[in-house]
């Protein structure tokens, strides 16, 4: 496919010159970043041309600016927001996967990207899995797939098979308003497809709509999923935990290629991630079906083990991992009443994407509560210290009386929507801890204890400074209740001002060399 | 029909002196709760005819399908004794009125947890043995139960009817039986014995044996016979009694006493003339219809029988004859009132075993006195389901103070620590009940020294906890339990429809809560697991699970699932070295093996992350050989800080190194709870320090880059040090007849365990043997073992040790690492191993 296509550099000018943008953030993952010279290398030739026409036609412009920006702090499937507007950007081009998330200032467009699919497999393994299932089925895909739907279907649905029941998710738009300007949202987004006039649900899901017939829910229908065992995938086995879902995957067979021997490992690695780019495929694709998903619903399990273990916590991190997904700070608010209406402590952390080597430097968190987009926002905490959650499983983990169903909620506005469970008044129940087996006592019955500790927890923490410690009983996770109590009880608690010992001491001659290996080592080894 | 009311039993609650608490202990099937009924009988519960075949305190429908005991029950029962048989009573006692609150558990090793509740709330034990089968391997395991509680045990050596009617045996056979059953009970006792509790063995001169039939419900002890003959021969009780066992004979034709056997054929020991021959005698003579020679001999005996029951043939008649002879209730009553403390004899020695706190502050003070006036001090130690579903009973013993309906409680649960908030609540009591079989009966309030069952506090209260006044913020909490079994053999499960996880959230808590021993835990995996401490009581805690507390809702089992632990056989092969993410910061480490004994040490508590330390390196240098000063260095314990783990620290001159203690003991705790082989918890590995390099700056050693690393190079010296995988192995004790011995021996090796001893049971055709077993092997095995002896072989298994299996589980293909695959298929990880060179970095 050729590179402005899968670039749409058409639609891309397109949508600045019909908005009028004069200063253009072109935002791309760091593995297309390779690509961006050329993208606006051909961009700025596509304006160059429409803006000739445009002048034929009397206008006068200004020129348009654009900005390659890179390195996003955050996933780099959001619209970074902040970002952009370092730079006075009044829109945003966004190139690569995406997760949808709404944006709350600039207007975007999105590039998806056009991977290719082999239509005729992907349809008679459809039409065969068709035949099989008693459910209607409900067909998603992977947004770089969307170019392809349309023949898809097409194909799929000319035998007109009156039995073949297979329904389409429609093709989202590549544009994107703030959401503030709904209005503006309504006129522009055209329904690819669909069943007009019809009361009924709509589902959206990273970007995705359909709706469904009244009475009707997913529960009646077979998912077929077109696409790679992605996030945005993993994203639809949760929410829809409780439908047959059918990945019909798209396996990239990897050649590695002499090239990849000059970029160091790190490089290497990034680039295999990347395989669904059209652009860094080395080889065909395979397609097959894949219906055993014993794997993906693991994480479903995983993560009601993840709740469990949040409700035992005493500290939780809430980590923003989002500055530009609406709503993200009214949902952090939100967190933060919720824990501490359950009598836990609540600290914020802005840290960019969260590592292992990051959080561990918070050792004190029994867990962290991750805000970002949905497609960022399972992190399967295997390799932390403490594991990471998403704001719905803290509402099912620190909301007393609420349960884990099996319904699961991924985007976060969805829950701000929510309606809140209504907290039975004070159940009388101590609450049972799975991971010690027993009850657990909890602090949110005993308001007053809790402020009481509050205002003396500084006075408690020098109290046991004085105290004499075994000095073995370091680091318990869980036993401190907020920061300065768990300062109390490390070993090692900072500097101490040397107080009696005031002269200078006598200078030292360090190491030298570098970390990797010191001078002195290397001449020993 | 049942002779006494709630409000005579609540008035005698009253009189500690006249108060029994006692428990019925012994080997499975051994007739404890056949012996039980005619207790009960006696109390008027239920009829005298059925006693023997109700089994009263088996109170569930799969107790009685089985026939065996699965929890322990408890019942009050109210005796009036008479004046006449209290006369040789020396011990305080306030009228003839005496409450026994009895507690009949189960035999089966699966089940001792009950049994360990059971005795904490019981001051003497009933200890049944089988006359024919003797002191079995759960028959010690109780008795030593028995005895770190400070119980006082009597024993009755039951089934008495065998000899009689099955066994045929004649007395001088039957006297070396008991005798032997006796002294081997003694020679346990006296192991266990403590100074404190003074003489714990059972003597039948001294009326602390009893002889049983359970079945048929009579029993004796010597006491009854010598008040029989005392006066026939003019001498005094005592005297009489001591005649009547041992080495004393008597001639009839000479009417001689003498210590040795005269060799006449009419002289026989003295226990044989006066006590089983009479017994032989009247039973062969019911069991034969000879109506007209029985009706002298009992009016003889001053045994007086019903018209209607005269009509009574063969081994009905026996029965009877026998119950109104020799009723077991009396003799075995007798026994316990005369022989058993009460609480305010036995709190006075058990304060200091029961107390965790100071025992000269006022608490302690209360229990020794048993004081009814002083501060409340309530040892809940088991929950009982209720009649309305879902709600639990805390069963318990008043050890100090009353407790009443509407009392406000401090409940202290078993983490509590004395000072601090945790596991702590205060909540009122809704009503006080005693126990009367199946029936329960509300009372205003119950004082100390005796049994009580709770309503209202069971959601606070997991499997048990101390509960006090709600204003005595200083009482410390009474010791937890120490339970002989562990929880070994787990199960996942999960409901079959899925809407039912809150129905199974819920019904696992109330499991959780009606056993002492089953856990209920989540795994990383997000599956429920249920751990037992065998197959059988986790079929049964499954059931329980299914039908009572989801109300039916069907769940999905998966195949047990036995924990390994992982450990290392030697000393890493060299220093490994991780670098922090930043390659600023290097760690170097070796592992080792611990000495042997020391993980156990650990876990017996001897060695803990709370001793002091010169205590610690003292029993470290003198008993595992330690060097004195690195004693002194071990930085931490783990899994839970408390694991048999450790990490020492060997460096020297490094600074900063106090910077990263806390890093370095997170990143242990975390690995040593995953190991690296199948993320299962280390065992027995001390791990060595050997040097740390840092960088000067602060920010660039922070926990962020410490405690990864220190994960991974813990890992990389386990991998290092030959990692080995540790099975849990059980002692398995059969008892089976000499013919089922091939049987045996084949099944136990399929399933790889081995024999280490083989023992006939002298004056037995039985043979016991012992074997090790792995728990991984012992599923089926029971079914397997009965089906390979036609049923004649029964196993007992009890976790014992881990044992370290041989094959290295990093040599592809073999059995360990086939092991070590499946452990990490069934959690999800990756099926291969991470490699060794993920976690050791190259200079």
């Amino acid at each position: 496919m050729d590179f402005e296509s899968n670039y749409d550099i058409v639609g891309s000018a397109q949508f600045i010159r019909t908005h009028d943008f004069t200063r253009v953030a072109l935002q791309f993952p760091d593995h297309l970043l390779k690509d961006s010279t050329r993208v606006v290398t051909a961009l700025r030739k596509r304006l160059q041309s429409l803006k000739k026409i445009d002048v034929t036609e009397g206008g006068h412009e200004k020129d348009v600016g654009l900005f390659v920006m890179a390195d996003t702090a955050y996933g780099s499937c959001c619209v970074d927001e902040v970002g952009a507007s370092h730079i006075n950007a009044d829109s945003v081009i966004h190139y690569g996967h995406t997760c949808f998330s709404p944006t709350t200032n600039l207007p975007a467009f999105f590039v998806f990207g056009k991977a290719s699919v082999c239509i005729p497999d992907c349809v008679e393994s459809m039409s065969k899995y068709a035949l099989i299932n008693s459910k209607p089925i409900m067909v998603l895909f992977g947004l770089e797939y969307a170019h392809s739907i349309q023949q898809i279907k097409e194909r799929l649905l000319k035998p007109s098979d009156p039995k073949l029941e297979v329904h389409f998710a429609d093709v989202p738009s590549s544009v994107m308003f703030p959401s503030k300007d709904t209005k503006k949202i309504n006129g522009l987004q055209e329904p690819a497809s669909g069943y007009h006039g019809e009361s009924g649900t709509t589902y959206s899901i990273g970007g995705l709509t359909w709706k469904l017939p009244e009475g009707q829910s997913m529960d009646d229908y077979s998912l077929f999923w077109i696409g790679l065992d992605d996030s945005a995938f993993a994203n639809v086995v949760l929410t829809f935990n409780t439908c047959d879902i059918v990945l019909m995957s798209i396996v990239v067979v990897k050649i590695p290629i002499k090239i990849m021997n000059l970029f160091d490992s790190a490089i290497l690695e990034a680039r295999y991630e990347l395989d669904w780019w059209q652009d860094f495929r080395y080889d065909a694709n395979e397609n097959q079906m894949v219906t055993d998903l014993f794997q993906q619903r693991r994480i479903l399990k995983r993560r009601y083990y993840l709740v469990e273990r949040a409700k035992d916590a005493n500290i939780v991190g809430i980590l923003v991992g989002t500055l530009g997904v609406a709503g993200y700070l009214h949902i952090i608010n939100q967190m933060m009443e919720l824990i501490t209406g359950a009598g836990k402590k609540a600290y914020t952390l802005v840290m960019g994407r969260p590592n292992p080597a990051k959080l561990a430097n918070f050792p004190e968190c029994d867990v962290f509560l991750y805000v970002s987009c949905a497609q960022s926002a399972l992190l399967d905490s295997k390799e932390y210290l403490a594991p990471v959650i998403t704001p719905f499983e803290a509402m099912i983990a620190f909301n007393r009386g609420s349960q884990w169903t099996g319904a699961y909620v991924m985007e976060f506005r969805d829950l701000i929507n929510l309606p809140q469970t209504e907290v039975a008044d004070q159940e009388e129940e101590a609450r049972f801890s799975f991971l010690k087996g027993g009850y657990v006592e909890d602090f949110g019955n005993q308001e007053n204890v809790e402020e009481e500790r509050e205002a003396l927890a500084l006075v408690n923490a020098t109290e046991k400074a004085l105290q004499l410690r075994n000095n073995s009983n370091a680091i318990v996770k869980g036993n401190a209740r907020s920061g300065a109590e768990f300062l109390a009880t490390r070993s090692y608690q900072g500097l101490n001002m040397p107080i009696e010992n005031i002269s200078p001491e006598p200078y030292l001659i360090g190491r030298r060399g570098r970390a990797s290996g010191y001078e002195d080592e290397k001449n020993q080894q | 029909m049942v002779k006494f009311t709630a409000e005579e039993l609540r008035r005698i609650m009253d009189y500690k002196h006249n108060i029994r608490n006692m428990s019925v202990i012994a080997h499975v099937d051994h007739g404890k709760s056949t012996l039980t009924d005619s207790l009960v009988a006696a109390a008027g519960i239920i009829a005298q005819e059925v006693a023997g075949d109700v089994r009263m305190t088996d109170t569930r429908a799969d107790e009685a399908e089985r026939g065996i005991t699965i929890k322990s029950t408890g019942i009050s029962l109210y005796y009036e004794m008479t004046d006449d048989s209290l006369k040789n009573f020396k011990g305080e006692r306030n009228g003839n009125e005496y409450l026994i609150n009895l507690i009949d558990s189960p035999g089966h090793v699966d089940f001792s947890s009950e049994v360990t509740a059971a005795l904490r709330i019981t001051d003497g034990a009933l200890v049944v043995v089988d006359c024919v089968e003797g002191v079995c391997v759960q028959t010690e395991t109780v008795l030593r139960q028995a005895l770190g509680e400070r119980i006082r045990p009597v024993l009755t050596v039951n089934k008495m009817d065998r000899c009689f009617l099955e066994l045929q045996v004649d007395g001088e056979e039957a006297y070396q039986t008991f005798q032997r059953v006796i002294e081997n009970a003694n020679v346990i006792m006296a192991t266990y014995e403590d100074p404190l509790l003074g003489d714990v063995q059972v003597y039948p001169e001294k009326g602390t044996v009893a002889f049983s039939a359970g079945l048929h419900g009579w029993a004796f002890t010597l006491t009854n016979f010598a008040k029989m003959y005392a006066s026939k021969f003019g001498v005094d009780e005592m005297k009489m009694m001591e005649r009547l066992w041992g080495e004393n004979f008597f001639d009839p034709a000479t009417k001689k006493w003498t210590s040795k056997n005269t060799g006449s054929a009419t002289c026989k020991r003295g226990f044989v003339q006066f006590c089983y021959e009479p017994i032989k005698q009247i039973i062969n003579t019911c069991m034969n219809d000879q109506k007209d020679k029985l009706w002298p001999m009992l009016q003889k005996l001053g045994v007086t029988m019903k018209s209607e029951e005269k009509d009574l043939m063969g081994k009905a008649l026996m029965k009877r004859v026998m119950q109104t002879w020799l009723p077991a209730s009396t003799a075995l009553l007798e026994m316990m009132i005369f022989h058993l403390p009460s609480p305010s004899t036995a709190q006075k020695y058990r304060v200091e075993n029961l107390y965790e706190g100071p025992l000269d502050d006022q608490y302690a003070a209360a229990i020794r006195a048993c004081d009814p006036e002083g501060p409340l001090m309530l040892y809940v130690s088991k929950m009982i389901p209720a009649s309305d579903k879902g709600r639990f009973f805390a069963f318990g013993r008043v050890f100090s103070g009353r407790v009443s309906t509407g009392l406000k409680v401090r409940i202290m649960g078993p983490n509590y620590v004395p000072g601090e908030k945790k596991d702590l609540y205060v909540k009122s009591v809704q009503r006080t009940v005693i126990w009367m079989g199946k029936r329960q009966e509300t009372v205003e309030d119950v004082p100390c020294g005796n049994t009580v069952a709770l309503v209202g506090l069971d959601q606070f209260i997991t499997k048990n906890a101390t509960l006090t006044n709600e204003k005595e913020v200083d009482a410390h909490p009474i010791r937890a339990m120490k339970f002989s079994v562990s929880p070994v053999v787990r199960v996942a499960v999960q409901c079959k429809v899925a809407s039912d996880l809150p129905k199974l959230v819920e019904g696992l808590k109330r499991l959780a809560k009606s056993d002492p021993m089953v856990v209920c835990t989540i795994e990383e995996s997000g599956e429920h697991i249920v751990a037992g401490a065998g197959e059988l009581h986790l079929e049964i805690c499954l059931k329980d699970l299914q039908d009572d507390f989801m109300g039916g809702a069907e769940i999905i089992k998966s195949d047990p699932v036995v924990s390994f632990r992982e450990t290392v056989l030697e000393r890493s092969c060299r220093t490994v070295m991780s670098k922090s993410p930043n390659k600023h910061n290097r760690l170097y480490m070796e592992a080792r093996p611990m000495e042997d004994g020391l993980a156990e040490a650990i876990d017996d508590g001897k060695i803990g992350p709370r001793d002091d330390p010169k205590v610690r390196s003292k029993i470290l240098s003198e008993e595992y050989g330690w060097d004195k000063d690195l004693a002194k260095k071990i930085w931490c314990f783990g899994p839970e800080t408390t694991g048999p783990n450790m990490v020492v620290d060997m460096c020297k001159g490094v600074q900063y190194l106090n910077e990263i203690k806390d890093s370095v003991v997170a990143g242990f705790q975390w690995a040593s709870k995953e190991g690296a082989l199948a993320e299962e918890n280390m065992r027995a590995i001390c791990f060595e320090v050997c040097d740390v390099v840092l960088h000067a700056d602060a920010i660039h050693r922070g926990g962020g880059q410490i405690i990864p690393t220190a994960r991974r190079v813990f890992y990389a010296s386990q991998l290092t040090a030959k990692p080995r995988l540790l099975e849990p192995v059980y002692l398995v004790e059969i008892q089976a007849p000499e013919q089922a011995l091939g049987g045996i021996y084949s099944v136990l090796n399929q399933k790889r365990g081995h024999v280490f001893e083989e023992m006939q049971r002298p004056g037995t055709p039985l043979y016991n043997i012992k074997a090790y077993l792995p728990v991984i092997e012992s599923f089926g095995f029971s079914s397997t073992l009965r089906a390979a002896t036609s049923g004649q072989a029964f196993p007992q298994c009890v976790f014992d040790h881990w044992d370290m299996m041989s094959s290295d589980p990093l040599e592809t293909g073999s059995q360990a690492s086939q092991l070590v695959a499946d452990i990490r298929k069934r959690k999800g990880l990756k099926e291969q191993m991470t490699p060794l060179s993920e976690y050791e970095d190259k200079l």
